[in-house]
């Protein structure tokens, strides 16, 4: 590494008002950029990629002011004074995960989460698509973990009660010439990165699979082993498990501030009290370098990076069923392959997700732009598409450095506290395979544990009753009438299964917690019909008013309460 | 013990005209509704004006529902309440129509079908809203569910999307609950609602009605805090840089509904682009053997009096429905129409008094109906506007055309001389 050298790039970039300095073995970055993409493009000019080095962004930005991370408005004493032996910040796949294997040790856990449920952010705005690793190779963090991650998918899907489902990735190409040289890059990836399932396969056999693909395309790159799961489905599994096996999991819970003395962290302040844990595991996702740094051991900085998904209905979702994108060889593509089209595991086609850098890490609106430009290249793929098909979009924030490698390690100041930040995609492949090398690490720190003898790996998700033969639909029903109630009548949800998921071990009790258990609302009508319903089922199950339920968050109030208040005697 | 002559699937207003009719005429009929009441969405429209031009009076929805309702029980007419559709598959000349209830799962046999399915509203994705995600973006008939039959109060100070008929109801109604109704924003250059609720349910509540204008993006983290609207050109497009922003704590979206055709589309049943409902003979049947449609699932309707008449139209039919094949010839929408039912003859059948229903493409005065047939006018119809909110319904004697299924039928407006 040449500090001078990248002095002098960070340098050219930013019209010299970006310098860069080598320090506590990062590289810092300092000075006053005039917008925020400058700031970036130095950043970016400055990272070595996959190396040990990271950039720290120091810089300034004229007239930029950040908005403060979204607080949860509980303000309480909950869990004042607990001593967990390891305290997780983060409620997203990599926390969740960690979590569970944690469990199998008898150790005391607890798992913060700042939003009013798991996977609120990019884990649960995530395509779903567990990745081959088609695009990685050997030398990053990435690649080391995505190859054992998507092959403990079957295991650890089946587990924890989620489905998941091989369905395959194309990589199209239109142009017959590229096929030597792809045939080339295939055999390096094959046979140098052990990415084993790749083959070439042509035109015809990727008609023969899939015969709504556009007819122009000379041939493919083949990944069978890739997969699609419900990415929050997953993380709620995973931290059911863990709250099974005896982890505490507290929702709306966020870290403001932390004591540290001697390298090491005495507490840990959230707005529900102070807790003391012998360990931190900061998996805070986009929130990473805050708690990185609130533990004096800051030596790496996100950049966030949203992506929108678009979900079309599920008729569309009979045009193709695997994973596929389009490679433009003439086209130069930014940091994902630009998004593709994916058959969920839930049977619609997700199509997304762009890649677009963003100075605001909690703003996950929507913009007609994304869906456009998204929606225009995969029409190359598959000319069927079409916007009317399309139900509802999202989008999320991606937590990368800018190496764009994952940081999974010890503190390097801070001897209590582990780091799993930078996680982008394929975060959610590897995160199985991730959570097992923590587990392990914090087991070093806390100088191991003795094993959990009650420790069940086994989920039993809440039935799916659409999913079964008249038969036993007829015994779940006899069992439980509720089961044979439909409140939602597009995903052909029961009254029955609603009760489940409020009764399941981290009960959400808002229309969104129990739509991302159960599905009611995810369909077509997007809840036109069954939020009213699942509105009042919620209410009854808390013995509450309906203007006490809410969408999500405390301030999402669905009703003002009853037209009848306040009326007189004569209502 | 489980096979009908007739099962009709759905009991709001189509279907209970289709089942009454078809028990009047001699069949046996069973009714499945998925909710716990009969009734379907007229359960919660508590307005008045349902009714007038079958009973020529003013019903509130319940009360036009619970005529149907007491009929439907004096005939012992069989139903299943709170009971669900899961399939439908054929045998031969059979349906067997699979159910899942409280009491288990279920299997019924019949040989003719009645889809009166209604219809679904769209919603705010569907027309290309940004932004956050908060609560209080409700569509018209869902805040009418909470506002009439949870009576709980879904907003107080509201913008609507969309002049359809339940968002000028909506208007009203929350108004008269002590809402703040801040405007009816509409992305076409006229109403979509009948003129009637624009008087009765705007003009007298002094509620401001925006034409050519859209709502954009929607703003607020936790509950909705306001809303953008933007003015839009011609083509419905937003027009950059007329972007305000409107505080209110609800968005109403009144923006279309879509007939419900999933159970006929797992048929194979055709769909017609313009109804977006299946394309039917002048019985209301389908293009697949014994299984019929009616109501909103049909076509959208703006008056339940045509919904019923309809339902009585496939129930009668679907009664009389015997495997006897068809001779059909296709209705055209040519110029100047929107929709179009029914899309295709039965020559076999009678077709000398055929119940047409259509709507215009656009707002049109003094202006004509034509039906053309082979290039050459047979039919004229006069009238003083078209509007494409109001759907038209006349009776056509065609046994006078002298068709064959090589005719070209088309319907097309005609703007004439002033």
């Amino acid at each position: 590494m040449n500090i001078a050298r990248i002095r002098k790039k960070v340098s050219a970039v930013s019209g010299g008002r970006v310098n860069a300095e080598l320090k506590d073995n990062c590289i810092v970055l300092t000075g006053e950029a005039d917008s925020w993409e400058q700031a970036l493009e130095a950043c970016s000019a400055a990272a070595i990629p996959y190396g040990k080095i990271h950039v720290v962004n120091d810089i300034t930005v004229k007239k930029l002011v950040e908005k403060p991370m979204r607080m949860p408005s509980v303000c309480d004493k909950a869990i004042d004074g607990e001593k967990p032996d390891v305290l997780i910040i983060g409620g997203g796949i990599s926390g969740a995960s960690i979590a569970r294997e944690l469990t199998k040790n008898k150790l005391n856990i607890l798992l913060v989460e700042k939003e009013p449920d798991l996977a609120m952010q990019a884990s649960g705005r995530n395509d779903g698509e567990v990745h081959p690793g088609i695009d990685l190779s050997k030398g990053s963090l990435k690649h080391y973990y995505i190859r054992k991650g998507n092959r403990m998918y079957g295991d650890v899907c089946k587990d924890l009660g989620v489905e998941f489902r091989r369905v395959g990735q194309y990589v199209c190409f239109n142009e017959a010439w590229a096929r030597p040289l792809i045939a080339l890059y295939v055999l390096k990836r094959k046979y140098i990165d052990k990415i084993e399932d790749s083959e070439i396969i042509s035109g015809k056999e990727l008609h023969k699979r899939e015969p709504n693909f556009n007819g122009s395309f000379k041939f493919a790159i083949s990944n069978p082993s890739t997969g699609c799961v419900c990415p929050y489905g997953l993380t709620i599994a995973y931290a059911e498990n863990a709250v099974m096996n005896g982890a505490k999991v507290m929702l709306n819970t966020a870290v403001t501030g932390m004591q540290v003395e001697n390298g090491r962290i005495i507490s840990v302040r959230t707005n529900r009290g102070t807790v003391y844990p012998k360990t931190v595991i900061n998996a805070a996702g986009v929130f990473s370098e805050e708690i990185a740094k609130m533990a004096g051991d800051r030596f790496f900085s996100i950049h966030p990076r949203r992506g929108t998904n678009s979900i079309l209905d599920k008729k569309a979702g009979k045009y193709m069923h695997s994973v596929a994108s389009i490679k433009e060889l003439a086209a130069s593509s930014g940091h994902t392959k630009g998004g593709g089209i994916l058959h969920t595991v839930h049977d619609n086609l997700l199509i997304g997700p762009d890649a677009v850098e963003t100075s605001e890490k909690e703003n996950v609106a929507t913009n007609p732009e994304s869906i456009e430009k998204v929606f225009s290249r995969q029409k190359n793929t598959m000319p069927s598409l079409s916007e009317r098909d399309i139900i509802t979009y999202f989008t999320g924030v991606r937590a990368p450095t800018f190496e764009e490698d994952f940081i999974i390690e010890k503190g390097r100041k801070c001897g209590n506290i582990i780091h799993c930040a930078g996680i982008q995609s394929p975060g959610l492949t590897t995160a199985p395979a991730v959570a097992l090398d923590i587990e392990k690490m914090a087991l070093e720190m806390l100088g191991g544990a003795q094993k959990n003898p009650d420790f069940n790996p086994v989920r039993k998700p809440v039935p799916t009753l659409r999913n079964m033969s008249d038969e036993e639909r007829a015994q779940m029903i006899k069992k439980n009438p509720d089961y044979g109630e439909i409140v939602c009548r597009c995903e052909e949800i029961s009254k029955g299964e609603i009760l489940d998921a409020l009764n399941s071990p981290i009960c959400v009790p808002t229309v969104d917690g129990i739509k991302k258990r159960v599905r009611p609302g995810m369909g077509r009508c997007q809840g036109g019909f069954c939020s009213p319903l699942v509105t009042k089922i919620i209410a009854g199950f808390l013995n509450e008013p309906i203007d006490k339920v809410r969408k999500s968050y405390d301030g999402s109030v669905i009703t003002y309460g009853s037209t009848k208040k306040g009326r007189g005697a004569d209502e | 013990m489980n096979n009908y002559d007739v099962i009709v699937i759905g009991g709001g207003p189509a279907g209970l005209a289709a089942a009454i009719q078809a028990k009047k005429d001699g069949a046996s009929v069973l009714l499945i509704e998925r909710e716990n009441r009969l009734g379907g969405i007229l359960k919660q429209c508590i307005h008045d004006g349902f009714g007038l031009v079958r009973f020529e009076e003013k019903l509130s929805g319940p009360e036009y529902a619970e005529r149907f309702i007491d009929e439907f029980n004096s005939l012992s007419i069989e139903a299943l309440a709170l009971t669900f559709v899961t399939k439908i598959k054929k045998n031969g000349d059979i349906f067997e129509i699979h159910v899942v209830n409280r009491e288990g799962t279920a299997v019924f046999n019949c040989r003719a079908i009645v889809l009166a399915t209604g219809c679904r509203e769209r919603t705010a994705k569907q027309v290309f809203i940004h932004g956050t995600r908060p609560s209080g973006v409700f569509t018209a008939g869902t805040a009418q569910h909470f506002t009439n039959l949870l009576g709980e109060l879904p907003a107080k100070k509201c913008v609507i999307l969309g002049s359809g008929d339940i968002g000028l109801i909506m208007a009203r109604r929350l108004t008269l609950e002590g809402c703040k109704v801040l405007g009816v924003y509409e992305a076409k250059p006229s109403p979509s609602g009948l003129t009637r609720n624009i008087h009765q349910c705007l003009n007298d509540y002094d509620i401001p009605l925006f034409l050519s204008h859209t709502v954009t993006r929607v703003f607020g983290d936790e509950r909705l805090e306001a809303v953008e609207i933007s003015r839009v050109d011609e083509k419905m497009r937003p027009i950059e840089g007329t972007q305000q922003t409107v505080e209110c704590d609800a968005l109403i979206l009144s923006v279309g509904l879509i007939p419900e055709n999933e159970l006929a589309e797992e048929l194979g049943v055709s769909m017609d682009s313009g109804t977006k409902g299946p394309v039917c003979d002048e019985k209301l049947m389908t293009s697949v053997e014994g299984v019929f449609s009616c109501g909103n699932a049909l076509h959208v309707n703006d008056l339940v009096d045509y919904v019923s008449e309809s339902g009585e139209t496939a129930g009668a039919a679907a009664a009389a429905y015997k495997n006897t094949e068809r001779t059909t010839v296709k209705l055209e929408r040519g110029q100047g129409i929107m929709s179009l039912v029914p899309q295709m003859l039965d020559l076999n059948g009678a077709t000398s008094s055929v119940t047409v229903y259509f709507r215009s493409a656009d707002v049109l005065n003094n202006c004509a109906l034509i039906i053309k047939i082979d290039g050459e006018e047979k039919f004229r119809k006069k009238y003083a506007f078209l509007r494409p909110p109001e759907m038209e319904r006349l009776v056509i004697d065609f046994s006078a055309f002298n068709l064959s299924p090589d005719s070209k039928i088309v319907f097309e407006t005609e703007v004439t001389s002033v």
